[in-house]
């Protein structure tokens, strides 16, 4: 039985429809149970329920031969995973965020640009690559706030629609990356457990449309 | 003077092990070591430290200056810091090299992930190596190790260097994004950025299917079916030599994984990882590197592997453990010491306790 660590939250019903579709529908409903693990009703996965920032982390220590989590959770932890199947939902952008003409006042234009984010290492990661000098601030919600409210010059966050935003009278100003909810494997147990493993990725590929 | 917490505590990422599981990991050294020995290797003792060009190109090194204001490196990697130590030997008289080494390497680990910075390991170097027959060797040098540890259901995980370097060309090969998305076996992500670099339509079809290319023998003839240039044909013919004598040898339980990137910095063969149910990352790995002495402006061949010993010591079963057997001889009676002596005499363990 391979053990699948599965996010609660808001990836869980997508998640929840995905394997039902695949054939590996969970023996409990998962959104009615106390309970922490689930087995599928063909036997063949046990479901793991964490929080969804920690599910890499399980499937990365070989607690869960595999997981299903956000590609932004997966970038923000740069756990070592296999990530074989991009399972399509969830779906979402990575983007810099900000006024649509921002003021840096009284600021010494070389001095770092302030940026707020749930996300730090990626938006630390990001800046650094582009050679621009950050200050990064994490916040752990309403990042708009920040950006808004002038404690950040920008925010990193990931949009869906972009409502929020435009709410916030905040734009897009670059992208940094497509995120979707992922399958990751860990490295071991893809070898170890590797026809087990193949067979749960045709059947997630089947279930998405997706190519494995 | 009050306790500060501090006082007690390492960095994240040292290593500290006492009692049994110390025991069991210094037992585990000492059965590689049998094997390895076995197989006619001689020990090899290195430097722990040593200037920053033999580590170029590894992440994540530990840097410390001497007094002479010298930029020195903590060990991150025993074949590099082997191949240089081997080249002067080499250079002065050319013939084949069978060395065993165990210590201490350090690599950074971001925290979190609970990745060891200080790592253990046993490993060989077998230098004037030429030929699939050693290739095999250290496969079968490999099995015998884990069985030693009492470890069965491990997999060999087998790769070609030749083959991916084939198969990405000098454009892919220069692009570490694309490197990232076979190691992460990402076909999507592979497909996106080997069309944003502009690689040729019939590779990047080839590099979506790597990440399937793995599995029992079956994946070498798959792969002979795609592989349309000279290198990846020669790669995939040194896979099946390497196949058919571990195969004689009653080997045939070898998987292959012909899309492996992540070993490829010095290799430039067959390479092997270790992977066993449960622990999450790989017991050990190694490989073929006969461009490694080029630096050294020798033309050789040569092999080698390692295990880290912390992760077999995971993978081993338990009940190879054995406390240490020992007679208790309190330090308050008379003539203790003497009592303790005659039970060591007699061959016996003995622990010296209480009294002072």
């Amino acid at each position: 039985m391979l053990r699948m660590a599965l996010p609660t939250g808001r990836v869980l019903k997508e998640a929840q429809r995905v394997l039902v579709a695949a054939g590996l529908e969970p023996a409990e409903d998962l959104f009615a149970t106390r309970k922490l693990t689930v087995a599928s009703r063909c036997g063949r996965v046990e479901y793991l329920l964490v929080k969804p920032v920690d599910a890499p982390l399980y499937v990365e220590q070989g607690v869960a031969e595999c997981g299903i989590s956000g590609k932004d959770t997966l970038m923000e932890l740069g756990s070592d995973l296999l990530e074989p199947l991009d399972l399509g939902f969830a779906r979402c952008r990575m983007v810099v965020a900000g006024k649509a003409r921002l003021e840096r006042k009284g600021d010494n234009l070389l001095s770092p640009v302030r940026i707020a984010s749930k996300y730090p290492r990626v938006a630390t990661n990001y800046f650094r690559k582009k050679g621009i000098p950050a200050t990064v601030f994490k916040l752990s919600g309403s990042v708009e706030i920040g950006a808004v409210l002038g404690l950040s010059h920008y925010i990193v966050d990931i949009v869906e629609t972009g409502t929020t935003l435009r709410e916030n009278g905040l734009v897009v100003i670059e992208e940094i990356a497509d995120c979707s909810a992922r399958l990751v494997v860990n490295r071991a147990a893809y070898y170890a457990r590797l026809p087990e493993v193949r067979a749960l990725l045709q059947d997630l590929a089947r279930a998405t449309g997706a190519t494995p | 003077m009050a306790d500060r917490p501090s006082q007690f505590s390492f960095p994240p990422g040292t290593e500290l092990v006492f009692g049994p599981q110390a025991q069991r990991r210094t037992r585990i050294d000492a059965a590689l070591a049998a094997v390895i020995h076995g197989w006619g290797f001689d020990e090899i003792i290195l430097p722990g430290f040593d200037s920053e060009q033999t580590f170029a190109g590894i992440d994540g090194l530990y840097g410390l200056v001497d007094r002479e204001g010298n930029n020195l490196v903590l060990r991150a990697d025993f074949t590099l810091l082997a191949s240089k130590a081997l080249a002067m030997e080499l250079r002065r008289e050319p013939r084949q090299i069978r060395a065993t080494y165990e210590g201490r390497v350090y690599r950074f680990q971001p925290t979190g992930h609970g990745h060891r910075v200080e790592q253990t390991q046993r490993g060989l170097e077998w230098v004037n190596a030429r030929g699939p027959v050693y290739d095999a060797a250290c496969l079968m040098m490999a099995r015998e190790c884990l069985r030693a540890c009492g470890i069965n259901d491990a997999v060999i995980v087998v790769g070609h260097a030749g083959f991916v370097n084939a198969v990405l060309g000098e454009a892919g090969r220069a692009e570490r994004r694309l490197l990232e998305a076979l190691d992460h076996k990402n076909p999507s992500r592979i497909k996106v950025v080997a069309e944003r670099i502009g690689l040729p339509q019939e590779n990047i079809g080839l590099l979506e299917t790597l990440p399937l290319l793995t599995g029992g023998h079956e994946v070498l003839r798959h792969a002979a079916s795609l592989a349309t240039t000279e290198p990846a044909r020669r790669a995939l013919a040194d896979l099946e030599a390497i196949h058919r004598l571990v195969s004689e040898c009653g080997g045939n339980d070898l998987l292959f994984d012909l899309g492996e990137v992540r070993q490829f910095d010095y290799y430039s063969g067959a390479m092997f990882k270790v992977y066993a149910p449960g622990v999450g990352e790989e017991l050990g790995g190694g490989g073929r590197y006969d461009r490694l002495y080029d630096q050294f402006g020798l033309d050789i061949a040569a092999v080698g592997f390692g295990f880290n010993i912390a992760r077999l010591a995971e993978a081993a079963p338990r009940d190879a453990d054995m406390e240490n057997q020992r007679q208790a001889v309190d330090a308050a009676s008379p003539g203790a010491l003497k009592a303790a002596l005659a039970q060591r005499a007699s061959g016996a363990g003995v622990a010296i306790t209480g009294g002072a």
